[in-house]
């Protein structure tokens, strides 16, 4: 009786052993090193999704080395609108420093899709306070050029109105600023 | 009769350091990084840049003001650009709502709007009463459902409040695709795990908005922190303004609000 006693004993502490042994290599083993950090989760995947590169700057990374468009830019009703999303992103360009890539610019047709993408009046839903809208062909009717012309040929494309008001000052319609 | 040295006046020890220093200037000219130096970072979103990030105590609030969008898709663009999202697959997309005078309402939005919107809608009988856009990208609940029904715990929300997935833990079985009442997630075809918007954590990590907002060229995305109390998102969201969220009854209680969303808007 005394023997079987201690056999039991043995088997029980046996087995609490073998569950927690168990149960600790099973721990070690299959969960990560960072889970449980913040909650139940891989910690380490918080880190993780911080160091995905950055592929797009902003207008200012742009403007550092490009002066000239930038003072265009800065002036006119396109102040706005991201250098990238025309030109293509910053990580294309540049990267750890160095020139990598040249950045198309957009020519003849293409720019005229361009600014419809934004600019076409057909879409109903660009509200006059948001958004000047014109229609195609109509606006180069009414402006007397032919219709084959690229917005660009009236419109510089960084500040929309520069050359309007300069023509306009030229031709005395608009009072020259001082 | 003295014979000239046709050589310059060098021994060898000038001339190997000359070599020398010609060599090093070379090489410096060549690593040195000049013009555009590598990407600075404008603090966009104040308190995050050049400080520890305290990732417990972080609130952000993402605002989209449908009466400005002009669905110009430049968004769309920067996403996919940003991420190399596979065609296909949109982390945002801008949807096009025209309602006729019958209220009955069509939605469409072709290639997501990376195109952008050049044409209307003409296979519409009806006469037209009023049209908009919608952005679409993660609602950031923070009851998410995507979280709950993870099996291998590898979306979750962090404590600044970013619903994330665990590109290393997930295994692609894509419960959180059915479960997301937004649409908000895809199974990349490439990588074979579930991917989705997460606002540019990455960016904004750094103190740079997320690359929509930064692209957007009306203001119709905004984004902020609610922890600063000068930032667009909470003068907004403290003032008396009409702020919507999408399916309310599902009980997600996202952080990414709509500013003037007509009510069929879902």
């Amino acid at each position: 009786m005394d023997f079987s006693y201690r056999i039991r004993l043995f088997i029980v502490l046996f087995a609490i052993g073998v569950l927690a042994g168990g149960g600790f290599l099973f721990k070690e083993l299959l969960l990560p090193d960072s889970y449980g950090l913040y909650g139940p989760y891989r910690g380490d995947a918080i880190a993780e999704a911080a160091l995905v590169p950055i592929r797009h700057g902003t207008n200012m990374s742009c403007f550092k080395c490009h002066p000239h468009e930038a003072k265009i830019h800065k002036n006119g009703r396109h102040q706005t609108i991201s250098c990238e999303f025309c030109h293509g992103t910053y990580a294309d360009h540049i990267t750890d420093g160095k020139k990598i890539g040249t950045l198309p610019v957009k020519k003849e047709k293409e720019i005229t899709t361009l600014c419809l993408r934004c600019h076409n009046n057909e879409i109903k839903a660009r509200h006059e306070e948001v958004i000047k809208t014109i229609a195609m062909p109509n606006h180069l009717k009414d402006q007397n050029v032919k219709v084959t012309h690229n917005c660009n040929q009236c419109h510089q494309v960084h500040a929309p109105l520069k050359y309007i008001i300069r023509a306009k000052q030229i031709t005395g319609l608009m009072e020259a600023e001082l | 009769m003295k014979i000239l040295d046709p050589s310059p006046k060098i021994n060898r020890r000038s001339f190997v350091k000359k070599v020398l220093n010609g060599t090093i200037a070379g090489s410096l000219y060549l690593v040195w990084p000049m013009g555009g130096s590598s990407l600075e970072t404008p603090e966009e979103i104040p308190g995050i840049k050049g400080k520890a990030y305290d990732i417990h105590s972080q609130e952000f609030v993402f605002i989209v003001d449908i009466t400005r969008c002009i669905g110009c898709g430049s968004c769309c663009v920067a996403d996919k650009r940003e991420y190399n999202v596979p065609d296909g697959n949109y982390r945002t997309w801008v949807e096009r709502y025209v309602k006729g005078f019958s209220d009955e309402i069509y939605v469409d939005s072709p290639h997501g709007g990376l195109d952008g919107y050049q044409h209307p809608r003409t296979d519409i009988d009806e006469k037209i009463r009023d049209t908009f856009f919608v952005p679409k990208l993660c609602n950031m609940c923070r009851e998410a459902p995507c979280v709950q029904v993870c099996p291998v715990g590898a979306t979750f929300i962090s404590p600044d409040g970013f619903v994330l997935v665990d590109e290393k833990r997930c295994v692609g079985c894509a419960y959180c695709i059915q479960a997301c009442p937004y649409s908000a997630r895809f199974l990349n075809p490439v990588t074979k795990v579930a991917e989705k918007c997460t606002w540019c954590y990455h960016r904004v990590r750094k103190g740079l908005l997320p690359a929509c907002v930064e692209v957007c060229p009306t203001g119709a995305r905004k984004f902020g922190s609610m922890k600063d109390e000068t930032s667009e998102v909470y003068k907004i969201l403290k003032g008396p303004g009409v702020l919507t969220v999408l399916k309310k009854e599902m009980g997600t209680f996202p952080a990414l609000y709509y500013e003037g969303a007509r009510r069929e808007v879902i």
